[in-house]
């Protein structure tokens, strides 16, 4: 054999390594009839369907919001790698990988179990009113729950399917018709049968979406009943916290009363906590009160960044598609979300005018 | 000529020195732990690190955490790259090749010499961190029936045992893909010094791409991608994804630059 | 010629990029012979030697090795060529025996029975039988050369391709290594010498080949190329009268040089007899031969690593 021709060999096998793994891109997916209304129902509902898989999130949101919610950053400004198993919303577990351990979620009934490897520490708490975002609000299905919330079907139009984790899935956009909102629009693909969302991609403006969430393993079978189940080893140390997290920590202990409604957009939760979580679907905003060191310290954080902008009642400060104002007259309230700076300041102005103290206060 | 190729490896004193030295950082390690008692801080440091003060029969898996990213993969390029440059410097080669031995065979018997070493130094580095670990950092399995995975599961030994040989496997087979480039440099480059220096800027230069977003095309057949995917076999379940594509492209690897060492070693003019 | 052809290559042609480093070549080597080839340095033998024993590609032209095409059949041929090329080589952190055992380990179906006896026999045989296990890399260059046989000897080759095999011995050393070459050959086996030192071929080689610049200038057997020139070289204490003596016997005395005298006659015992006949005294006597210096020279061009600006003429002229 002479040269030239071991080299094509050579060439030849280089050529397959290399489009071996692009070959099932090229599998077309199925078309399907499905009507934008009719998936767009069966996305909201998709909730107590059983699955499972592997999934990356690409966030391109920095935001600048101090150490107490770097991990809020994190969702929605890192690539994470998430394997779920996800048998109704009673049960299930997300398991955040890092590269040299993890994170996990579990969820069992009314209860919820974080276990960090690198501290060997799994804390339980009973499901709050109000929360922030954590990974199981990432996985595409939940990401297209959210998203979809509250949305009509005169905001919903259909895209071509795609191919996705083997999955043929009929596409579907959402352009809110509400103006409060940053998002401008919202790209789902989802199993036709179940209407579990497979891939979804949140725009605001640019071309190149500003939260990517897909399976890149998908399977329709649920999980086995121990991979939901709390099966840690006696080494891991447990430990119960009344508190899930700041927001639901503030929301039981902070001696205020959000008003019923800001900035227009009602209130979804009925409780009479000091969090109020307004709006629906990716109309969304978030008050939080906090206290005197944490509002310092967060202030610092947000002045750090140069697209800061310090108003007479407060900084301002909108990263992509979320605004985030900290309010200087009368309780720091923190307010957070995917709003126009617009309804972010009239919330704002709302918040400091409505809010009560309550409970002993009252 | 493999048998031979061995023979040869195993009397060089060279490769026990760079056995031994590769060896000698993570017992270090292991000492200063033992002695200090200072973990690096929860998730920092080389994977496993910070979990072998309380269970020292992860400190093999510690160990080569600590070995895989640098050190092992130079030793390789080393010896692998010395593989046909070396023995046409010294003028080995054509005595060799009029033996005769077929220049083939030549390279697989290279292939396999520095697979040996590969072997040879991950099993010598794993046994030593399994000796340093248990005596010096203490045993849990002794109290507590089985280990933690990374998922915060219980491993039973044998459990543990079997994914830890995995593990090892795996990483050997890593080193088979550098050693795989070291090999065809070795058949271009006229010093096996370059052909050293040329497949460890490579696997550098693959660990450098791999932290730019802007390299997201081609990550995942960069060499270095999956190396570290062998942490994938102590969460529970086992995520096989990782290791699956690691195998698939170190074997890519193997594949294409052997046959590229074929393609320029079977008609190259032998002059050294 | 009835006996086989031990080597034999047809319009050899070898190019590096550009550069032709031999040209259009044909060997023609016998069973049985020991064959000196001769060049300068760098006129092509060492890429000739390579390019028999299949190390480097010919770029065109045919080679026979043994009977048997090369490099294609170099699995059946090279186990019976034994080779030394551009001076030894060996592991130097390996004992001289350790390297030999490995070196007949690599061959293929090589046998481990009598590995022991064979590695002995052969460092006997170029004399380092007695060789302590020092690695190779404390060897003097005399050792490594003889290791270097050693190696080529191990297989009982049927065919020995040396290129300098005198490299760095002394004199006790060449007279060594020519012995066991001659030996080799009184017992069949063809021995094929590179060398760019005359003296050496003249007193091994029964046929000789010359290159220059990457062509064969002569191919011959020693014999008819150091043919007798027809003269008779004589040495005589009284020159003069000698002379006159010859001239009267209508001799023609050629030259003239002290007391030496080249005379032109087919007999050196008539031509003696004649002289002691008429009284004058003969001290040496001998048939002239063309010294295979001669040869070279007459066929040979400068020295092949001399690189003489070409004459500018043709420029300056216009």
């Amino acid at each position: 054999m002479t040269s030239l021709r071991r080299w094509c060999v050579v060439a030849v096998v280089a050529a397959v390594v290399v489009a071996a793994p692009l070959l099932p891109r090229l599998v077309p997916a199925s078309a399907s009839d499905v009507t934008a209304a009719e998936l767009l129902s069966r996305v909201q509902a998709s909730g107590d369907q059983a699955y499972s898989g592997y999934v990356e999130t690409d966030g391109a949101v920095q935001l600048a919001v101090g150490d107490d919610f770097s991990d809020l950053a994190e969702l929605f400004g890192d690539r994470l790698r998430l394997r779920v198993w996800w048998q109704d919303e009673d049960a299930w577990r997300v398991n955040r990988l890092l590269l040299s351990g993890e994170e996990d979620l579990v969820h069992d009934g009314e209860r919820t179990t974080s276990y960090d490897y690198e501290r060997a520490r799994a804390v339980t708490s009973r499901d709050p009113d109000i929360r922030l975002p954590r990974t199981s609000d990432l996985v595409p299905p939940s990401m297209g729950r959210i998203t979809t919330d509250g949305a009509d079907a005169d905001e919903v139009s259909r895209l071509p399917a795609r191919r996705i984790a083997g999955v043929s899935a009929p596409g579907l956009r959402l352009e809110p018709a509400s103006g409060q909102t940053t998002i401008d629009h919202v790209d789902l693909w989802a199993d036709e049968e179940t209407g579990l969302a497979l891939r979804v991609e949140v725009y605001a403006g640019s071309s190149a979406p500003v939260l990517t969430t897909v399976f890149e393993e998908f399977s329709a079978a649920g999980p086995e009943p121990d991979q939901v189940a709390d099966t840690w080893s006696g080494q891991v140390e447990r430990d119960f916290d009344d508190t899930v997290d700041l927001a639901d920590a503030a929301n039981q202990y902070a001696p205020f009363r959000v008003p019923r409604r800001v900035a227009g957009l009602e209130r979804r939760t009925a409780g009479t906590g000091a969090v109020g979580v307004y709006g629906t679907g990716v109309t969304r905003l978030i008050a939080v009160p906090l206290r005197e060191g944490d509002a310092d310290d967060l202030r610092e954080s947000l002045l750090g960044s140069p697209a800061a902008v310090a108003t007479d009642t407060g900084t301002l400060l909108a990263v992509g598609p979320v605004s985030v104002f900290l309010t200087s007259e009368g309780f720091s309230y923190v307010l957070a979300g995917t709003v126009t700076d617009e309804t972010l300041l009239r919330a704002a102005e709302d918040i400091v005018a409505g809010v009560r103290l309550r409970g002993r206060f009252e | 000529m493999i048998r031979v190729e061995l023979s040869k490896l195993l009397r060089s004193r060279r490769t026990w020195t760079t056995i031994a030295l590769i060896d000698a950082l993570p017992t270090l390690v292991g000492v200063l732990l033992a002695v200090t008692d200072l973990g690096p801080r929860p998730g920092e440091g080389p994977a496993f690190l910070s979990a072998v003060l309380t269970d020292g029969t992860l400190f093999p898996l510690a160990a080569l955490a600590i070995v895989l990213p640098l050190f092992l993969p130079i030793a390789v390029s080393v010896t692998a790259g010395e593989a046909i440059a070396g023995e046409a410097a010294a003028g080995t080669l054509r005595y060799v090749l009029v033996r005769p031995v077929g220049r083939l065979r030549l390279l697989v018997a290279k292939l396999v010499a520095a697979m040996a070493f590969v072997v040879l130094t991950v099993l010598v580095v794993a046994a030593t961190a399994y000796v340093v670990g248990v005596a010096l950092l203490g045993d849990q399995s002794v109290q507590v029936v089985g280990s933690t995975s990374v998922s915060g599961t219980s491993l039973s030994t044998p459990e543990l045992v079997g994914r830890t040989f995995l593990a090892l496997g795996y990483a050997m087979l890593c080193m088979l893909g550098v050693a795989a480039i070291a090999l065809f440099l070795s058949t271009v480059a006229s010093s096996s010094l370059g052909a050293a220096l040329g497949t460890m800027s490579i696997f550098v230069g693959s660990s450098l791409l791999l932290t730019l977003d802007a390299s997201e095309a081609i990550r995942d057949y960069l060499p270095t991608r999956y190396w570290l995917a062998f942490v994938d076999l102590f969460r529970d379940p086992i995520l096989w994804r990782d290791l699956q594509a690691g195998v698939i492209l170190q074997v890519a690897y193997v594949a294409v630059f052997f046959a590229a060492a074929w393609a320029n070693f079977a008609t190259k003019d032998v002059t050294d | 010629m009835s006996r086989d052809t031990a080597i034999r290559t047809q319009g050899l042609t070898k190019y590096f990029g550009r550069f032709e480093a031999v040209s259009d070549l044909s060997l023609d080597v016998r069973e049985g012979d020991v064959y000196g080839f001769l060049g300068a340095n760098g006129s092509g033998k060492t890429t000739t030697v390579r390019m028999l024993l299949g190390l480097v590609l010919a770029t065109s032209g045919e080679i026979e090795v043994l009977g048997r095409p090369m490099p294609r059949s170099g699995r059946e041929v090279l186990p019976h060529v034994g080779s030394m090329i551009e001076g030894p080589a060996a592991y130097a952190h390996l004992s001289g025996r350790a390297n030999l055992t490995l070196f007949d380990a690599m061959a293929p179906r090589s046998r481990r029975t009598g590995r022991k006896d064979r590695v002995e026999e052969t460092l006997d045989r170029v004399g380092l039988g007695g060789v302590d296990e020092r690695p190779v890399k404390n060897y003097s260059l005399g050792m490594r050369q003889r290791l270097g046989l050693a190696a080529a000897l191990l297989r009982k080759p049927r065919l020995l391709v040396l290129d300098e095999p005198t490299n760095g011995l002394d004199p006790q050393g060449i007279r060594d290594i020519r012995a066991l070459l001659l030996e080799l050959n009184a017992d069949g086996t063809t021995v094929f010498v590179s060398s760019h030192l005359l003296a050496e071929i003249e007193q091994l080689c029964t046929r000789v080949g010359v290159l220059d610049r990457g062509r064969m200038v002569v191919q011959e057997e020693l014999a008819v190329l150091r043919a007798p020139t027809g003269r008779i070289l004589l040495g005589t204490p009284d020159p003069d009268a000698a002379i006159a003596q010859l001239d009267r016997l209508g001799r023609s005395v050629e030259q003239h040089d002290g007391r030496r005298l080249a005379v032109r006659a087919a007999d050196a015992a008539e031509l003696n007899a004649e002289l002691v006949r008429a009284g004058i005294g003969v001290d040496e006597l001998s048939v002239e031969r063309r010294s295979l210096e001669d040869v070279v020279l007459a066929a040979t061009s400068a020295g092949n690593d001399t690189f003489a600006r070409p004459p500018r003429a043709v420029q300056d002229a216009s």
